[in-house]
């Protein structure tokens, strides 16, 4: 009983602390939570008027090839980004009270799936009403990889935003890999364009993987499987770290902050 | 003695920390490796609290008080040794803390009632009890930036004390507000005294002590010196003051 109950107390904090997340980022906003439909909507419009009138590679339809890999890699950079300096950033709750440690974390990989799901049925909904092509079987795979997706970018927020109590260099580490991460995952370019041994390498890089495979859900393009695996791999490697070293340093936070 | 009886134990808990005197930075770390200055917070504390004991905690500046309170309430975890506590522990210091300035009044109180370990379900029951005892009115409503200190200062109060917490751990400081409230928060105070609370008071007003504790721990860097009846500790701590050391 006392277990289930501690359980169930982890959930509910875990949950209002992403609820504080979501609700704090519209305050003062006059559209409020509309933005959260408002923002990829304005974005959809945005790509879907431009990339009419150019196609920079050779794809059948370069919005739909664009489009769900700059969602996925919105909701990873921003998490990880945000998430980094989160419990330098939360000081005042460290010294406050004994909560599980974890939640900081979770509730911005929470809020920002959240955001992202709206976005992510938005761009289904539009592609439904206007391409008329969804291949359902396929898309019945998006919640596996929104779960990997999740899951990595959770190990990651974990590893990063662990060690920078430690050392706050980590922060800036991150602020300045992430563009040259961007250009590492094939979210405007096609891994094709790039020369096989290249394209092998690449995979190294979980984003890689995530994106493929959604890409492959979306339009049918190839995929490369032994690529797939070396990815979901690295993602075991990145979030048993990012768990570990949380675990390691967590009870210590307060000592650094 | 078994530990049916006991709030609070520690056994050889000591806290080190590393001193820091510029915020470090990796290249520092990796260059000047061995060049870690320590400092020792706690040494070696061996502490029994049983249930429902008014424990007085006194001691100068920087002997360690903070730290152990911190040790106690889970917030701060020993380089050394073991702690155990049984029961809900909610400090009353600095109460103003944990809340977020862009969310309303009602909404920091079941995000901090859960951080001190209510949950959703408690915070729900209790919140008219919460918002009557703080009495800030129509300000429950709006973001809390636009709070007075005092104002936020009642709303923390009102929160801790309807988590009805088994051990409490206060400063004399903790009666807070305008005269009106100080009143109704010392008679609260008054009230937990009277419960079969286990209470860790920290003062140094020996009055206040005198008047509320059947025993005392006197820290001294780092140290627990003496723990014991209250007049013998505050009349040995006082004698040490008089004299110099």
């Amino acid at each position: 009983m006392k277990l289930a109950k501690k359980y169930q107390h982890w959930i509910e904090f875990v949950l209002a602390m992403t609820e504080k997340e979501i609700k704090a980022r519209y305050k003062m906003a006059i559209f409020g939570f509309l933005w959260i439909f408002l923002n990829p909507l304005l974005q959809m419009l945005v790509m879907g008027f431009i990339f009419q009138f150019f196609v920079p590679i050779k794809t059948v339809n370069y919005f739909e090839f664009l489009f769900p890999g700059l969602l996925v890699w919105n909701f990873f950079s921003y998490t990880v980004v945000k998430n980094t300096p989160m419990y330098v950033n939360e000081r005042a709750l460290i010294q406050k009270a004994k909560f599980p440690r974890e939640a900081i974390v979770l509730s911005v990989v929470l809020s920002n799936l959240f955001h992202f799901l709206i976005a992510l049925v938005m761009f289904i909904l539009f592609e439904w009403l206007f391409n008329f092509k969804i291949h359902w079987w396929r898309w019945c795979l998006v919640p596996g990889i929104v779960v990997w997706l999740t899951v990595l970018t959770s190990g990651l927020s974990f590893l990063f935003s662990s060690l920078n109590v430690k050392w706050r260099d980590i922060n800036f580490g991150v602020q300045a890999i992430m563009p040259l991460w961007f250009y590492a995952t094939p979210v405007v370019y096609s891994l094709d364009l790039l020369p096989a041994w290249l394209a092998r390498w690449l995979y190294l890089n979980p984003m890689t993987a995530i994106v493929e495979v959604l890409r492959w859900t979306i339009m049918g393009t190839a995929v490369g499987w032994w690529g797939l695996i070396l990815s979901l791999v690295m993602t075991m490697i990145i979030f048993g770290l990012g768990v570990f070293i949380f675990k390691k340093e967590s009870p210590f936070f307060d000592d650094w902050v | 003695m078994s530990n049916q009886d006991l709030a609070i134990k520690l056994v050889g808990v000591s806290k080190t920390y590393q001193l820091h005197h510029e915020k470090p930075t990796l290249a520092e770390n990796i260059v000047r490796k061995n060049k870690r200055e320590m400092f020792t917070a706690l040494k070696n504390v061996n502490l029994e609290i049983k249930k429902g004991e008014k424990i007085g905690m006194v001691g100068s500046n920087g002997s360690g008080k903070t730290t152990l309170l911190k040790i106690i309430s889970g917030i701060s975890t020993p380089t050394k040794g073991l702690v155990k506590t049984w029961g809900k522990v909610v400090s009353l210091i600095d109460l103003s803390a944990g809340f977020h300035p862009e969310l309303t009044g009602r909404e920091n109180v079941f995000l901090n009632g859960l951080l001190i370990g209510m949950g959703r379900e408690e915070v729900r029951a209790k919140y008219g009890q919460i918002t009557n005892f703080a009495d800030i009115g129509e300000f429950i409503g709006a973001p809390m930036y636009t709070y007075s200190s005092g104002m936020k200062l009642r709303l923390g109060f009102s929160i801790a004390v309807a988590a009805d917490p088994d051990i409490l751990i206060l400063d004399e400081g903790t009666a807070v507000g305008d005269e009106d409230f100080q009143h109704k928060s010392s008679q609260k105070i008054d009230e937990f005294f009277k419960q079969k609370k286990t209470i860790i008071l920290v003062s140094h007003w020996m009055d206040y002590v005198r008047e509320h504790c059947q025993k005392v721990v006197l820290m001294k860097n780092g140290e627990l010196v003496m723990f014991g009846k209250t007049d013998r500790v505050i009349g040995y701590y006082l004698d040490q003051i008089d004299s110099g050391k």
